[in-house]
């Protein structure tokens, strides 16, 4: 794979009940997505502090992705 | 479905038949006959391979045969018992010996075609009937074109194709020749209210279920035009009006009343010739024509009836009365859902929760005989230790270790600070690997496991109950997904794959380093409930759960018991109402686990599920009495009134005494009076509902004006009477009467909001005039009696909801929990809601609600604890300052502010914190930590998350 | 998992395995009995199993 191609790294945050089901559902559907995305699991997004979020860009996400 | 398989106290006997059933209530002997799977259940680990591999096609009877699956299947990924099995109809090697290709294929080596039908004698005190519908005759569907045409479909069919997991993934598509359809019509009533297939009855959910698929279908495709062919839209059911509303005003669904002739093919579609109201034709052409069909009795009714030794009706279903609807004419043999007669999933959801609730009731000295309990070793306690973590990296078959590389992803784990064992495992959810994890812990003093393999949300429980197994507290797990998160979804991209799951192992161990056992949490519980209400639902509840062997007090505000029932004189299937009624107060009476407060109002509530405290004030002659009352439950049961309206279709109602409701006019027929069933009789239905004050419809006014009519009739047949309606909703069983009083010469009249009936006075009486769809011109009347068919109100729901902290709707009807799956419990953990509180309904559901909602009270009360999630919310009240944000933001009410040393300080209530971690995200003092998911682990793993490029 | 014996009290059978039976035999096993689901076809869900939207995230709460 090349080098040089754009390869973002993108963090997730998915609610237990809804888009981390849903991210299930789509492995059960076998759905091709890019392999960019590396999650953590919350019981509900309700649980998201924005101090979460900033530290996500601090540690060099280029994108943060929150379901729910 | 999936709490179901997994609950130790659920044997679940699939592919199985019923053969018969002797004994007595208590102490039956049930023979079930259990056929050949050919596939050990134990051993399938449903990879699906042999699927793959069978070369013969078949129908696809779960797509409705709109698709091909192979005679190894599955019926869909989500199935319980999540094993494949294979139809002997289809199977090469059973039908003519050959193939047996999938015997090799399989590698856990589960497929057994040596495996014989079995027989099983089952030793049971109670029987529940719950077989569901059957489809209604094939002559009702060919009567529109199905079967000669391919695009005409059953409503089933359609839901197929609606469904992602369906024939064309999703996407609405003709059958003929695949492509899109721009118009589609729905044709309503298709084998219910037709007498033609001896399906009197309507099926109650076609118009809701029509609906519903229209809505989708137009979000599918917005440019769809969509029409439905109706002869009465019936969405009586809670805020069905609305949706109803929605699908006309915002989705752009067409609705046209008419009667649908004929289906025939036209060009490249079809056309549908139709008959409205007004006796004119038309005819329009579609692409595809969707047939709202109705439930029919199962097709093994008379079967299950000659077992179970219990009565049907005239169509085929399970035989009850209205005071017992759950009860088959067979003691002991109880009947939940459609077989009791056509219904949706809310009903069939409340019927399964009262019937469980009568069924144990009378097996109570038999409660908890059966059942198996698990017991654990104790746990170490492993906080103070320094974190010891063991990591199993799952194959999962080929699954995982066919796109990613599991022995680097292994490997790369084992160099992590605090893995002191790692390895990888073929299937980590099999009960063998459960053993190794076990010897593991112990050989390596492990203090965290973490597994990466499938969902948490499937296998962590599998996996904690093998951590408490090994004596380790079972919050000391993660789960690391890097099956349906990443071999599934990244088939193509091994590397990208791989280097995925070594990112989320990192991050699942960065997380484990912080985790802490984290104590389960039980609450006991004062096993009595408090019902709010002492009409037939909250009398009905107080008796089940008196059954079960609970005490309750039941809190009613007038100075007799039996609310709004003791207005009523008889009903439609002609039962003896007021016998029924003087009956249930005597048992209420009588019974000793019951006490009774008349003239009595709640005061105050405070506490929580399991531990509530209640102050009820009794008014006896001049005196005030203030109780308090301990217990573990609320029962809410306020009931409801006539609503006496102002205005009716617009206009002031005229001054006369002349002009009665439907209740009245029933005390009036029950009596004596010589003519008290007058000449000329106009009815008016939903007088002050659907639109004028009340928005929403009553449910019952349409099955009340019937039964009038038809008393009317009875009393005096030469008597004129008119409905004026705008939708007959006489739903279910009520639809064979309505047909009587029409064969009877009982006139209904519909009427349009545009073109609607005006009233005026006319000297002492009143007169109508409305429009005739039929003559085509107006009509004027003064009848001898007006009679307004009012809805129903709520009694004072404002007050309750505020002492309850329970939310009402736009209506001020009490709002369940969920108003499909927990249609009898509130929002609040340990408060439950029945009868007309909850929303209009005829006295047979109001009986089963409170059966249910009885039932589900007595769940807390018989576990005799309740269980905490450990993963709830925590304050720290050193750093708490009392600000009060959590606890107004809390949505479940599962904060409150106490005062400690004088200062203001929050707590969670843990029996009804639901972990959402709102209050955590908002504190603005760090003060609040959620089990499980604490700042310090969550930042851990962003950490972690960083280190991708540090490497 | 261990699995009870046949002859057993304190026991009750639910004929069928849709969204009535299911919750029944859940319900059932709240108020301390065991349960025998019999069902007809190879799994449990019924007709709810076939349907769309209704329970939107195909975990269906059951």
């Amino acid at each position: 794979m090349s080098k040089e191609a754009f390869s973002p790294k993108i963090l997730g945050f998915l609610c237990n009940w809804c888009c981390y089901a849903a991210a299930d559902s789509a492995g059960v559907s076998r759905y091709q997505y890019p392999p960019n995305l590396r999650t953590i699991r919350i019981m509900c997004t309700g649980r998201l502090d924005p101090a979460f979020i900033l530290r996500g860009f601090a540690e060099g996400a280029a994108g943060i992705f929150t379901g729910g | 479905m999936v709490e179901a398989g997994r609950s130790p106290n659920i044997e679940i006997v699939s592919n199985a038949d019923l053969l018969s059933l002797d004994g007595k209530p208590g102490n039956f002997t049930a023979t079930v006959r259990v056929r050949p799977r050919y596939i050990d259940a134990e051993a399938c680990t449903a990879c699906g391979l042999c699927t793959k591999y069978c070369p013969r096609h078949m129908v696809d009877g779960y797509n409705e045969g709109l698709g091909i699956t192979r005679p190894i299947h599955i019926d869909y990924p989500q199935a319980v018992p999540a094993t494949y099995y294979i139809d002997p109809s289809a199977c090469l090697f059973l039908q003519h010996g050959t193939c047996q290709i999938c015997v090799p294929v399989c590698r856990s080596r589960a497929i057994d075609f040596s495996q014989q039908p079995t027989e099983r004698k089952l030793a049971v005190g109670a029987v529940i009937m719950a077989p569901g519908f059957g489809r209604v005759p094939e002559a009702a569907l060919t009567r529109y074109g199905y079967g000669q045409h391919p695009d005409v479909v059953t409503s089933i069919e359609f839901e197929r194709l609606l469904n992602p997991s369906g024939p064309f993934k999703g996407e609405v598509r003709c059958i003929s020749d695949q492509r899109h359809p721009h118009r589609i019509a729905f044709i309503q009533c298709v084998g219910s209210r037709d007498l033609g297939c001896d399906n009197g009855y309507c099926s109650s959910v076609c118009c809701m279920y029509a609906l519903k698929e229209a809505m989708v279908a137009k979000e599918h495709d917005p440019e769809c035009e969509i029409t439905i062919y109706y002869m009465d839209m019936r969405t009586q059911g809670k805020d069905f009006d609305a949706a109803r509303k929605r699908a006309e005003e915002h989705s752009g669904i067409r609705f046209v009343r008419a009667k649908v002739a004929a289906v025939t093919s036209w060009d490249q579609g079809l056309k549908l010739t139709y008959a409205t109201m007004d006796g004119s034709h038309g005819f329009t052409g579609y692409d595809m024509v969707v047939l709202s069909v109705g439930l029919d009795a199962p097709t093994d009714a008379g079967k299950l009836a000659a077992i179970g030794g219990f009565a049907l009706n005239r169509y085929d279903f399970c035989r009850t009365s209205t005071f017992a609807p759950l009860e088959s004419s067979s003691p002991g043999v109880y009947v939940a859902g459609a077989f009791q007669g056509p219904k949706d999933i809310p009903e069939s959801v409340t019927q399964a929760a009262a019937a469980a609730g009568i069924a144990t009731g009378r097996l109570k000295t038999q409660r908890g005989t059966g059942v198996i309990l698990k017991s654990y070793p104790t746990e170490k306690t492993a906080d103070a230790e320094a974190p010891r973590i063991g990591v199993w990296i799952c194959h999962c078959g080929i699954n995982i270790s066919g796109v990613v590389d599991v022995h680097k992803v292994t490997d790369y784990a084992g160099q992590m600070e605090n893995v002191v064992y790692f390895n990888d495992s073929m299937y980590s959810c099999s009960q063998d690997a459960q053993e190794t994890i076990k010897e593991k812990i112990k050989e390596h003093k492990l203090n965290r496991v973490v597994i990466a393999a499938c969902s948490p949300r499937t296998h962590e429980p599998l996996f904690q109950e093998t951590l408490k197994d090994a004596g380790l507290n079972r919050s000391l797990f993660e789960m690391v997904n890097i099956r349906d998160h990443c071999s599934w979804v990244h088939a193509n991209e091994p590397e990208a794959a791989t280097q995925k799951s070594m990112d989320l192992v990192r991050m699942g161990v960065a997380k484990a380093r912080l985790i802490q056992p984290l104590p389960e949490q039980t609450v006991p519980v004062n096993k009595s409930a408090l019902i709010i209400g002492g009409g037939v639902a909250g009398m009905t509840a107080a008796l089940t759960l008196a059954d079960q062997g609970f005490p309750c007090t039941i809190v009613e505000r007038q100075d007799l018991l039996g609310g709004m029932l003791r207005q009523a004189h008889y009903n439609l299937p002609g039962d003896d109402v007021p016998g029924f009624l003087k009956n249930l107060v005597d048992k209420v009476k009588k019974n000793k686990l019951i006490d009774v407060l008349t003239n009595a109002a709640l005061l105050a509530t405070e506490g929580f599920v399991g531990n509530f405290a209640s102050v009820v004030q009794e008014t006896k002659g001049k005196k005030m009495v203030e109780h308090t009352i301990d217990h573990g439950v609320i029962l809410v049961a306020t009931g409801g009134r006539p609503h006496r309206p102002a205005k009716v279709l617009g206009v002031e109602l005229p001054k006369s005494d002349r002009i009665v409701t439907q209740q009245e006019l029933e005390a009036q027929l029950a009596g004596k009076a010589k003519n008290r069933a007058p000449g000329s009789v106009v009815m008016i239905q939903c007088a002050g509902s659907r639109g004028d004050d009340l928005a929403y419809c009553s449910k019952i006014c349409c099955n009340e004006a019937v039964k009038n009519a038809l008393k009317i009739k009875e009393i005096n047949p030469a008597s004129q009477v008119i409905v004026l309606y705008r939708e007959m909703r006489t739903y279910g069983y009520a639809e064979d009467a309505y047909r009587q009083a029409r064969e009877k010469g009982v006139l209904f009249v519909p009427y349009t909001m545009d073109n609607k009936p005006v009233l005026a006075a006319k000297g002492k009486g009143v007169k109508v005039s409305y429009h005739d769809p039929i003559l085509r011109e107006a009509v004027e009347l003064a009848p001898e009696l007006l009679v307004l068919s009012v809805g129903l109100v709520p009694e004072s729901t404002d007050e309750l909801s505020k002492l309850l902290k329970i939310p009402v709707n736009a209506d001020k009807f009490f709002l369940e929990a969920h108003a499909k799956l927990r249609p009898v419990e509130l929002p609040v953990a340990g408060i439950f809601l029945a009868g007309l509180a909850h929303a209009p309904k005829p006295l047979e559901e109001i009986i089963v609600q409170a059966q249910a909602a009885a039932a589900k009270a007595a769940m807390p009360l018989v576990r005799g604890k309740v269980e905490v999630e450990p993963i709830v919310s925590h304050v720290d009240q050193d750093t708490c300052i009392g600000c009060g944000i959590c606890a107004s933001l809390c949505p479940f009410q599962a904060i409150q502010m106490l005062k400690v040393d004088n200062k203001r300080k929050a707590e969670t209530i843990a029996a009804s914190c639901k972990a959402c971690g709102i209050c955590a995200a908002h504190c603005p003092t760090f003060a609040i930590s959620m089990g499980g998911f604490t700042n310090e682990q969550i930042n851990a793993q962003i950490q972690a998350f960083g280190a991708i490029d540090k490497e | 998992m261990a699995k009870a014996q046949d002859k057993k009290t304190g026991a009750v059978m639910v004929v069928g395995g849709g969204v009535a039976g299911v919750q029944t035999a859940l319900d059932l096993t709240e108020l301390g009995f065991y349960v025998y689901l019999v069902e007809k076809s190879a799994a449990i869900g019924g007709a709810m199993a076939q349907l769309d939207k209704t329970f939107p995230t195909n975990d269906c709460a059951l």
